[in-house]
């Protein structure tokens, strides 16, 4: 089924569904297109339906490398970055998937309002691709995840139908929650053209205290201690010593490091203060702290030449240490550098794995080999940018292809694979 | 095969004292707290999930549909019995499974009544958010079916946002898991899926649920207005204000009326509308915030601003709030409840419409609603036993809900489509929209054996399902 050549009349159907300039051929093979309309994206993928041709759609590209993407269509969403509404008084937006993070983020600072979604690379990274790979940065700690604010979804299904899912409205449980279904399905189930989110006022004021910890159980304890108090910080961010020396190469501290941003007034951040005590041993504003949570927000992405891989992890928030303890012991055994940072409050940890001596995706076989024996189902994982995302079979593996089946009955959506 | 050996099996299955068949005692699963009634033709209670299974199995072989039933507390038919239909009741699966506090998650049966499971670990300082106003006797198995909110879900979201893994038995009968503990789970998110699905996929048979910290300080404000308009215009201007309070709840004047004289809880009798207003946090911020929303509600024409002192003070206003569909019982001998959602800035706008439906149709319609995220709960006062009326009642509710839609908005934010609104699914969703969802429907419910006649506009599922609906044998053997 798979493609090789494409037909001279192929590249003409595909421009006379999107434009002469819209449609090019692919150094790699294959063909590219950047439709403009939902429509358009409907007639691209009956158009693949009929030829039996593969697709996958691509955003900002910043969680794989589109080159590397090997399918007769990729099929490109910057073209879909329309506003379809902006209800500023009722907090909510509908834009389409091909805006960036940074775009919508642009559009909403005039009204002092915040779009929580904060992933790597936000200046690339598209709302279709947010949601396709359910990312997330050090907002969703305070703020939830895409899942949980976004409140509408328009995409094309792998066999062309057009459709939605919830709508424009705060709160709404009309017919099934598609939303939940293709947030983190990685484009294997449809083309996402549009979205409406829920926002949230932006902060007035925002101050990030610094704590540091010998070990990752210490720093652990800590994060216990800010859970149990009545502080409700919006960013809580593990950084191990490893990855201090990533985020600023100059520093030459050993210790673990917990990051809380608070938000609120004087009197709020004073809490704050008396809450978290001597442990907090600096307090940063401005531009340092804008530096350190960019910084951090951008730790989950690795340009293209670089050779370290990424591994996305969801643990128990309480085995968190020993999952950092398991992680580690690994990597010294394997012979592999392992960087850590979390939203260790949910649970959330990222590593950046690296290795000097061979391909950075034997070691992540390793750490992921460990992790599948000691914790079994009682951990999420996510490889960045691989093509089967979840290395760990989910164990709902069946439902998930009557799923797939439902939707992309034809597998044309197989720039992923689900198992 | 007969409805004899069905009971028979339903018996052998789950125990011989776990099985109604008998006219009187079906009479009493013949409704929930909507409008509509079946009588099942059995009521069966599982005991654990391989009950359910077989169940499931036995389903499926005989070929009768079933519904799963909580606390008979849903308010869109969807527990209500399809023809021919056996009710799966969880009142004998209400075991609190496991609390674990350490990763502020619990495991639950899907009988656990929704207060109860706050109770259990309200000694951690934990409690479950999603609170429906029937949180007394409604159950988190319910809540899962129908994606339940409440007042608090303006601050914490409706159930979904409270699940993060499911024990489901499918139509096939088998035990599936979606999710787990964690936050995030393997694949796609199932659990998400399922939630909300009104037991047309699946039957849960066990829910991991987040448990939230009970906050520091929360303060309850009420503020009182001469108008209407005056405190539907307060919701916007507190949005506006960036403060997102933890509920925030309208009484319109006739309504508060009724619920104070059937209540006590301090309403003034007088007022046009009343806000109840609810803050939660951390000390320094509520104060703030409760100063903020005091200046907020008086620039908004507010006649007055009363706090809560102590928690009896606040229990009596939330009692009110609460109990007010059952005041209302003192009124008319029913009420009608609707669930339109409108964008909130659009408040104002659709009470003035609600009042114009209830005047042309010569209509009693109270106004009691979560304002905070625009979602309306209009009362339509009527007498079941004229059947005129209950006709009039729908229209008007039918017509209300299509101004929702065209506002922008939804024809239900908390209760689901069930039964009651399934025919106007067309006002929100084109023909592919729901198409794609009952593709989604048939791959796991092929024979329509689970909950048929629910969510899916009548015609379509005729069209489309209910034509495959015939004994799963034949349907093997190409007959």
């Amino acid at each position: 089924m798979t493609t090789t050549g494409i037909s001279l009349d192929l590249a003409q159907e595909l421009r006379a569904i999107c434009g002469d300039n819209r449609v090019r051929e692919r150094p790699t093979g294959g063909m590219y297109v950047s439709p403009s309309s939902a429509g358009e994206v409907a007639a691209v993928l009956a158009l693949a339906n009929r030829h039996g041709l593969s697709l996958s759609p691509a955003g900002g590209s910043t969680e794989r490398n589109a080159a590397e993407v090997h399918v007769d269509i990729l099929l490109h969403t910057n073209r879909l970055a329309n506003i379809e509404h902006y209800d500023h008084g009722d907090l909510t937006v509908g834009v389409g998937s091909g805006m960036t993070i940074s775009e919508l983020s642009a559009m909403l600072a005039p009204d002092r309002l915040m779009f929580a979604g904060d992933p790597p690379c936000p200046e690339r990274c598209t709302i279709g691709g947010l949601l396709a790979t359910a990312s997330h940065g050090p907002l969703r700690h305070g703020y939830g995840s895409v899942r949980d604010y976004c409140i509408g979804i328009r995409f094309v299904t792998g066999d062309g139908r057009r459709a939605k899912g919830g709508g424009r409205v705060v709160k709404n449980v009309a017919g099934y929650d598609l939303m939940k279904l293709l947030i983190g399905s990685y484009g294997t189930l449809a083309v996402i053209t549009s979205a409406s989110f829920k926002l949230f006022p932006a902060p007035r004021q925002t101050r990030t205290f610094l704590a540091e910890f010998s070990t990752a159980n210490e720093a652990m304890r800590f994060r216990d201690r800010v859970m149990h108090s009545p502080l409700s910080p919006m960013c809580m961010e593990l950084v191990s010593p490893a990855a201090r020396k990533l985020l600023r190469p100059e520093t030459n501290n050993d210790a673990w490091l917990i990051c809380v941003r608070a938000s609120g007034s004087d009197a709020v951040l004073n809490r704050y203060r008396k809450e978290l005590g001597s442990a907090a041993t600096r307090e940063i504003e401005g531009d340092s702290e804008r530096r350190i949570w960019t910084a951090i927000e951008n730790f989950g992405y690795t340009d293209p030449d670089d050779s370290s891989s990424l591994i996305y992890l969801s643990a128990w928030p309480r085995e968190v240490n020993d999952v950092i303890d398991t992680l580690l012991a690994t990597s010294a055994l394997a012979g592999v550098d392992t960087s850590l940072i979390g939203r260790v409050g949910v649970g959330l940890l990222l590593a950046r794995v690296t290795d000097r001596k061979r391909t950075a995706s034997e070691g992540t076989c390793a750490l992921v080999h460990a992790l599948r024996g000691k914790y079994a189902e009682r951990l999420a994982v996510k490889v960045r940018g691989a093509t089967n995302p979840w290395p760990l079979t989910p164990a709902n593996i069946a439902s998930m292809k009557a799923v797939k089946h439902a939707l992309d009955p034809n597998n044309v959506l197989r720039g992923r694979q689900i198992a | 095969m007969p409805l004899s050996t069905i009971h028979e099996q339903l018996r052998r299955i789950a125990g011989s004292d776990a099985v109604l068949d008998r006219p009187e005692d079906l009479m009493l699963y013949e409704y929930d707290a909507g409008v509509r009634k079946r009588t099942p033709v059995a009521v069966v209670f599982p005991l654990n999930t391989e009950h359910v299974a077989q169940i499931m199995k036995l389903a499926s072989f005989a070929g009768f549909p079933i519904v799963a039933r909580g606390a008979g507390t849903g308010l869109s038919g969807g527990a209500i019995a399809p023809e021919g239909g056996v009710v799966v009741a969880f009142a004998r699966m209400t075991r609190i499974l496991e609390v674990d506090a350490e990763n502020m998650r619990a495991v639950v049966q899907p009988g656990v009544v929704n207060q109860q499971l706050s109770d259990n670990v309200a000694h951690l300082g934990l409690y479950f958010a999603p609170d429906p106003s029937s949180q007394k006797a409604c159950t988190i198995g319910g809540n899962v079916a129908e994606n339940s909110g409440g007042p608090h879900t303006l601050a914490y979201g409706v159930t979904v946002n409270h699940v993060t893994g499911l024990t489901v038995v499918m139509p096939s009968g088998e035990v599936v898991h979606f999710g787990g503990k964690s936050i995030e789970s393997n694949g796609y998110d199932l659990t998400g899926f399922l939630v909300g699905s009104e037991g047309t996929i699946g039957i849960v048979t066990e829910i991991t649920v987040r448990l939230l910290r009970r906050p520091e300080r929360v303060a309850t404000l009420l503020g009182i207005f001469e108008t209407v308009d005056d405190g539907a215009k307060t919701v916007s201007a507190i949005t506006a204000a960036g403060i997102t309070p933890a509920a925030l709840e309208m009484l319109d004047g006739w309504t508060l009326r009724a619920v104070e004289a059937a209540c006590h809880a301090g309403y003034p009798l007088d007022a046009g509308a009343v806000l109840l207003i609810e803050l939660e946090g951390l000390a320094e911020q509520v104060e703030e915030q409760a100063e903020a929303v005091r200046e907020v509600c008086f620039q908004q024409h507010a006649r007055e601003v009363r706090r809560a002192k102590n928690e009896n003070e606040r229990m009596l206003l939330w009692k009110g709030r609460k109990n007010a569909f059952a005041a209302l019982g003192r009124l008319a001998p029913s009420y009608y409840s609707q669930d339109g959602v409108v964008p909130r800035t659009k408040i104002p706008a659709v009470l003035q419409f609600i009042e114009s439906v209830a005047e042309k149709h010569g209509l009693r319609i109270g106004n009691i609603f979560h304002a905070g995220d625009g979602n309306l709960h209009p009362l339509i006062l009527f007498d079941p036993r004229d059947p005129h009326q209950l006709e009039l009642v729908q229209a008007a509710g039918a017509e209300i809900l299509e101004r929702c839609v065209a506002m922008g908005g939804s024809i239900t934010g908390e209760h689901g489509v069930g039964l009651e609104k399934r025919d106007l699914m067309p006002l929100l969703f084109t023909d592919d929209d729901l198409d794609v969802m009952l593709s989604l429907h048939t791959v796991f419910n092929p024979n329509n054996l689970l909950n048929p006649g629910k969510l899916f506009p009548t015609t379509r599922m005729c069209r489309e399902t209910l034509g495959r609906s015939i004994h799963p044998v034949l349907q093997a053997e190409g007959m």
